[in-house]
């Protein structure tokens, strides 16, 4: 028999379905770092973003039955993951970290402390732009800059329209141009 | 020719843009200046990354993620059976159904016996208790899921209604129920 992290994500949720926790672990285990970042990247800090992973892993979980197989498992996970972020964003105002990796303190040696520190600015002034955008231009921007997502996938993610996608993506470039546009 | 709209602004910037529109493009100051301020823009939001957490954040996550679900699937279950969705749904159906029939069977008098027996021996009453029974039927097996595929939806107001016509014990028992969740929520 082949372990469970050979299988493909259909079998595993079949599996997981039918009550098999080390199958949908699998599937935790596959898809966590892009819900991770998915989440991170609606929030902007490391604690909000791992509760919003977990959170949307349970959602996942609990309604892994209606799961019909008709998009990828993982633009499912996106569109849990998105609606989780959503809600969340309605609810809280996102805390920005201000220092992030220790790839910034590469940067520093690699660049110098003043170079580094004027991208670290910049870096925090368009989390703070992106942030600041309404909730579907956000939604929009992060799928399709940071997961490469096509217009279409997103709209299924946001269920929308291609068009509407596009127009929020538009949109969201535009506000984001004003915005840092702005910034001293 | 007219400028680019924003949907051919997008299509520009990821090199779908139609050839008759590209000559536009190479021929008009204004649409290249708004290109090139969206890429721009693009190009600055790219620039910013998601730092990559600790090596021992992952396996702990996962770890996490299974004991949230061993906690909801256990508070799930502390739930009495006629709390729960797959109850309180069709209840609420059959609540709309006599709604339904009480506003359908024609009105009469109050405090007349007599004329409340003429009603229920209307030609429209027996349709009504088919309508009753045939409604029974559909929402005896509905869940959550299917209904809200359905559009079955709360409005604002049941929730309390379903408290009002809850019994005495019914109710202290959600009163105890919502203090330990409220006890959980803040520990």
């Amino acid at each position: 028999m082949r372990p469970l992290t050979e299988l493909d994500d259909s079998v595993l949720v079949s599996a997981a379905v039918a009550g098999n926790r080390e199958a949908f672990d699998v599937l935790v285990e596959r898809h966590r770092r892009t819900v991770y970042q998915v989440c991170y990247r609606f929030v902007n800090n490391h604690e909000d973003a791992s509760d919003l992973a977990q959170d949307a892993f349970v959602r996942a979980w609990k309604g892994l039955k209606n799961f019909k197989g008709q998009s990828a498992l993982s633009t499912w996970l996106y569109r849990i993951a998105v609606n989780v972020c959503l809600n969340r964003m309605s609810a809280k105002t996102p805390a920005i970290e201000a220092i992030e990796s220790t790839d910034h303190f590469e940067d520093v040696r690699i660049e110098g402390a003043q170079h580094a520190m004027i991208r670290e600015e910049r870096a925090v002034a368009v989390r703070k732009a992106i942030a600041s955008l309404p909730k579907k231009q956000r939604a929009t921007l992060i799928l399709r800059t940071y997961h490469d997502m096509s217009h279409q996938q997103i709209a299924d993610v946001l269920g929308s329209s291609e068009g509407a996608v596009k127009a929020n993506f538009f949109h969201a470039l535009v506000n984001l141009k004003k915005i840092l546009g702005s910034e001293p | 020719m007219t400028h680019l709209t924003p949907d051919e602004l997008i299509d520009a910037m990821e090199g779908l843009l139609s050839e008759a529109r590209q000559s536009h493009l190479a021929a008009c100051e204004q649409c290249r200046r708004e290109l090139a301020g969206l890429s721009n823009a693009l190009t600055e939001a790219k620039q910013v990354s998601v730092p990559e957490p600790s090596p021992l954040f992952w396996p702990n996550f996962s770890q996490r993620v299974r004991v949230a679900i061993d906690q909801d699937a256990s508070t799930a279950d502390n739930w009495p059976a006629w709390w729960r969705w797959q109850v309180l749904l069709p209840l609420g159906a059959v609540a709309m159904i006599i709604l339904g029939l009480m506003i359908s069977v024609p009105k009469q008098p109050r405090n007349d016996d007599a004329s409340v027996s003429e009603a229920l021996q209307t030609p429209e009453a027996p349709e009504a208790l088919d309508r009753w029974v045939m409604l029974a039927d559909l929402v005896g097996d509905i869940d959550l899921d299917t209904a809200s595929a359905a559009g079955v939806t709360l409005m604002p107001g049941d929730a309390e209604q379903a408290v009002l016509e809850l019994t005495a014990e019914e109710q202290q028992e959600l009163t105890r129920l919502l203090r330990a969740e409220l006890t959980r929520a803040k520990s």
